[in-house]
């Protein structure tokens, strides 16, 4: 049914040395129990379901079972765009580990990606953290620089560094010191709806190739059928506006800094490159000179895209390979005639690789989150349970739940997941798995700064807005955003 | 209970001030837990935000290692662009909702004083918008303004009066007036309880004097109905316009303050700046400034009312 031509794709990203040095910079990669350098959807398969792991008895070595204490955790949970079956997984991993460690106090609290910065932040400010917590990849390298959080490897919590992607590790080190271990990483992959791409006269089973190609397509759909093309999303303090942007953005081979590069150094300014600019106007092509996006996307997130594409009112847009269960569960509510219209769409859905630049540069965002612990003085009551705050860690990141808890939505932190019975189990029910795990050596992480949750959620977002908008030209647009970074990097007010 | 003036203070001196307080300390009891509650989270937030904005704080930087800075976050915020288009944002939002807001409530109380069947049930209904979450209603209201897929998009594209969906809140053009609408039909209630509650004092035999002497309805309206109800509109004013000023949940849910912060005010853009970014020396100087807009309006409220009562004690 669904022809998606992985091979070559995968194979021209695999020699893509800059990008993949970038991800597997760790010095043991040799000894890594998974080896990257063979990354590819048949490796994957290969892997998944040789090995066993028992995740109690492991923590156990970390803080025994019948460990008695407190732990007051905050960790970004699911939100309306997750699907339901990942709202299981989260319920099943408190139920487990309340079970597994009964005499551990936990108290736990979620909160959405949006909303966890400014919590978290405010509740630092007021000596109120919690003495863990779940941060999106984003958010790590704030909290360390400011001296929030306690040192913490994977070696702390029972596993080794090798076991978890170089990239992310990358995120969670400032000054040479690792502050937190990951417990999942992804990256997003293209889909679109094969039903419509035919009636806009496209070949119903191929990506568009380039980001050049996306905006031709956006318009045909639109002048065609007079439905949005391709979903744009644009909204500040959004956390997928970056997610959708940041690809385009180094695909065209421009950045906000030097982050797509093996070695980032973080210090050259990048947002009023001519690359840059060039991955701007593609935007700006398609929101204001053919209006073949949604018009919404200024005020709208990837949660508002998904109902449309259901509903066949939207032909391609960049998401989780969890978007597929996510239709079934819109598709599972639906009634009358728009559960079958729900079901023709989910039947034309298709994923692909993210379309290149135009020197056929692919580009992914490196996303995901990772636990850390808070020192003392920044937690409510002054004390850190830190063995239970290992417990908890060494259960999140252990192979078993790293995968579970990524099971729709994400990929494993730990390595080890992929290895497990519950990944083969993924990979035969999750469709379209394949694609995004794929794209996983084309990611590049966020610069690792404190700077850098105000360059994502607003600077970039703003740039996009006054251009989109029409306040500012494409180029000044970009001018006006390279210069916020600067006053930025500089400690301006 | 006696109001101590500084006038008696002064003129009899301090002993006799503190007799007095010595003699009413009973009075000063049942009020010191409220003011203690006050001085915590009334009190240190103003000394706090003042102090810290005098101070720098970077984003690679814990509050603690806040670096002074004197009266640079004023000076920055004074020339910034964004500042004044923030202001004039804020007055235009805090001008348009309080006056419309008013004069849509005052005519619907004129309309509900009359006795007439369903007036009951039309009051109930009117009063809705004021008591749903405004949470709520910004996410619904959200939805029928959706530039896309709104309702009154669908309804006019629906009946040919447009080709495609008007854009509300995807345009710097259209997203502050289509906020004020919807901050309107939020606040309108208010306007209406209040002057509904102003019209209950309106003396009749006032009114049926007048009639007798052969004013029309217009001038029976402006010379009794209106001067009776100019202290209980001056205080509606007055809230509503701190209210608007103060307002928050409707821009910030529906748009963020966007789009390219053309639907900034004040509020959101001291929220984006402690929170988004961290300014919170920026962010404090902002509210400080705010804060001193908000003290002239409390000025004319409390005049207002004090007016309201040397009238009440003359009469």
């Amino acid at each position: 049914m669904t022809r998606i031509t992985l091979g070559g794709a995968v194979l021209r990203g695999t020699v893509s040395t800059a990008l993949v040095a970038s991800l597997m910079s760790a010095p043991a990669l040799g000894a890594a129990p998974v080896d990257l350098s063979k990354w590819s959807p048949e490796y994957v398969r290969s892997i998944a379901g040789t090995q066993d792991f028992d995740t109690a008895a492991d923590c156990a070595k970390v803080t025994p079972l019948d460990y008695k204490g407190r732990l007051t955790f905050w960790y970004q949970g699911v939100f309306e765009g997750d699907p339901d079956l990942l709202r299981q997984y989260y319920k099943d991993f408190f139920e487990t580990f309340r079970k597994t460690y009964p005499n551990i106090q936990l108290e736990d609290q979620a909160l959405t990606y949006n909303d966890l910065l400014d919590k978290f932040r405010t509740a630092l400010l007021g000596n109120a953290a919690p003495m863990a917590v779940r941060l999106q990849i984003l958010g790590g390298t704030e909290f360390a620089s400011k001296g929030y959080l306690q040192p913490l490897k994977p070696e702390d919590v029972g596993y080794s560094t090798e076991d978890f992607w170089p990239g992310a590790m990358k995120a969670v080190t400032w000054d040479g010191v690792t502050y937190g271990v990951p417990t999942n990483n992804e990256t997003m992959a293209f889909i679109w709806n094969a039903d419509i791409f035919k009636r806009a006269g496209l070949d119903p089973d191929k990506a568009p190739a380039t980001w050049d190609d996306v905006v031709k397509y956006s318009k045909q759909i639109h002048d065609k059928l007079g439905i949005a093309g391709y979903g744009l999303v644009a909204r500040k303090n959004a956390g997928n506006t970056p997610y959708r942007f940041m690809p385009q953005l180094w695909a065209y081979g421009g950045g906000v800094f030097d982050e797509a590069t093996a070695n980032p150094t973080y210090k050259q300014i990048e947002l009023d490159s001519p690359q840059s600019k060039a991955a701007l106007q593609a935007s700006y092509d398609m929101y204001v000179r053919d209006k073949s996006v949604p018009v919404s996307a200024l005020t709208n997130q990837q949660a508002d895209n998904q109902p449309l594409f259901l509903a066949g009112q939207l032909g391609m847009m960049i998401s989780h390979p969890s978007d597929y269960n996510v239709m079934l569960d819109l598709q599972n509510r639906a009634t009358g005639t728009d559960k079958d219209k729900a079901q023709t769409v989910i039947n034309n859905m298709r994923y692909g690789l993210i379309p290149t630049g135009p020197d056929g540069k692919r580009a992914v965002v490196f996303g995901g989150s990772n636990i850390h612990i808070l020192k003392p003085e920044y937690v409510e009551g002054g004390k850190v349970d830190e063995p239970a705050a290992k417990a908890i860690i060494c259960m999140w990141t252990s192979p078993e739940w790293s995968l579970k808890m990524a099971y729709a939505g994400s990929n494993p932190g730990n390595l080890n997941g992929f290895k497990t019975k519950w990944m083969k189990e993924r990979l035969d029910s999750i469709k379209f798995l394949d694609v995004t795990t794929s794209m996983l050596p084309y990611g590049i992480p966020f610069p690792a700064l404190p700077q850098s949750p105000e360059i994502m959620n607003i600077i970039v977002p703003d740039m996009l807005q006054n251009a989109l908008t029409g306040a500012m030209t494409v180029d000044q647009a970009a001018d006006d955003a390279a210069k916020r970074v600067k006053e930025l990097m500089g400690g301006g007010l | 209970m006696t109001i101590l003036t500084g006038k008696t203070g002064t003129r009899g001196g301090l002993r006799p001030l503190l007799r007095k307080i010595w003699e009413h300390r009973a009075d000063y009891a049942y009020v010191l837990p409220a003011i203690a509650v006050m001085l915590i989270v009334i009190a240190y937030p103003i000394y706090y935000t003042v102090e810290l904005s005098f101070f720098n704080t970077p984003p690679g930087l814990q509050l603690r290692d806040k670096i002074f800075v004197g009266v640079d976050n004023y000076t920055a915020i004074l020339s910034s662009e964004i500042f004044w288009k923030v202001t004039s944002n804020t007055l235009i939002w805090t001008l348009a909702s309080t006056f419309i807001a008013f004069v849509l409530g005052f005519a619907c109380a004129l309309a509900l004083h009359r006795d007439f069947v369903g007036r009951g049930v039309l009051r109930a209904i009117l009063i809705i918008p004021w008591v749903i979450s405004a949470v709520a209603a910004s996410y619904i209201w959200k939805w029928i303004y959706h530039s896309d897929f709104g309702i009154i998009g669908a309804v006019l594209v629906q009946f040919g009066l447009a080709d495609r969906p008007p854009n509300f809140i995807d345009s710097v053009s259209t997203v502050l007036p289509s906020l004020i609408v919807v901050n309107i039909w939020r606040e309108f209630p208010f306007a209406m309880i209040m002057m509904m509650a102003g019209l209950q004092t309106v003396p009749d035999q006032l009114l049926r004097a007048a009639k007798v002497d052969g004013a029309n309805a217009w001038q029976r309206f402006w010379h009794v109905t209106f001067p009776h109800l100019r202290n209980v509109s001056t205080v509606t004013i007055l809230l509503l316009a701190v209210a608007n000023f103060n307002s928050f949940i409707i821009p910030w849910i529906m748009t963020g303050g966007g789009p390219s912060n053309a639907s900034h005010i004040w509020i959101t853009h001291i929220y984006e700046l402690a929170f988004g970014r961290q300014r919170w020396g920026v962010a404090s100087a902002y509210s400080v400034l705010l804060f001193l807009i908000l003290m002239m309006f409390g000025y004319f409220y409390v005049r207002a009312l004090s007016g309201n009562e040397r009238k009440d004690g003359s009469a």
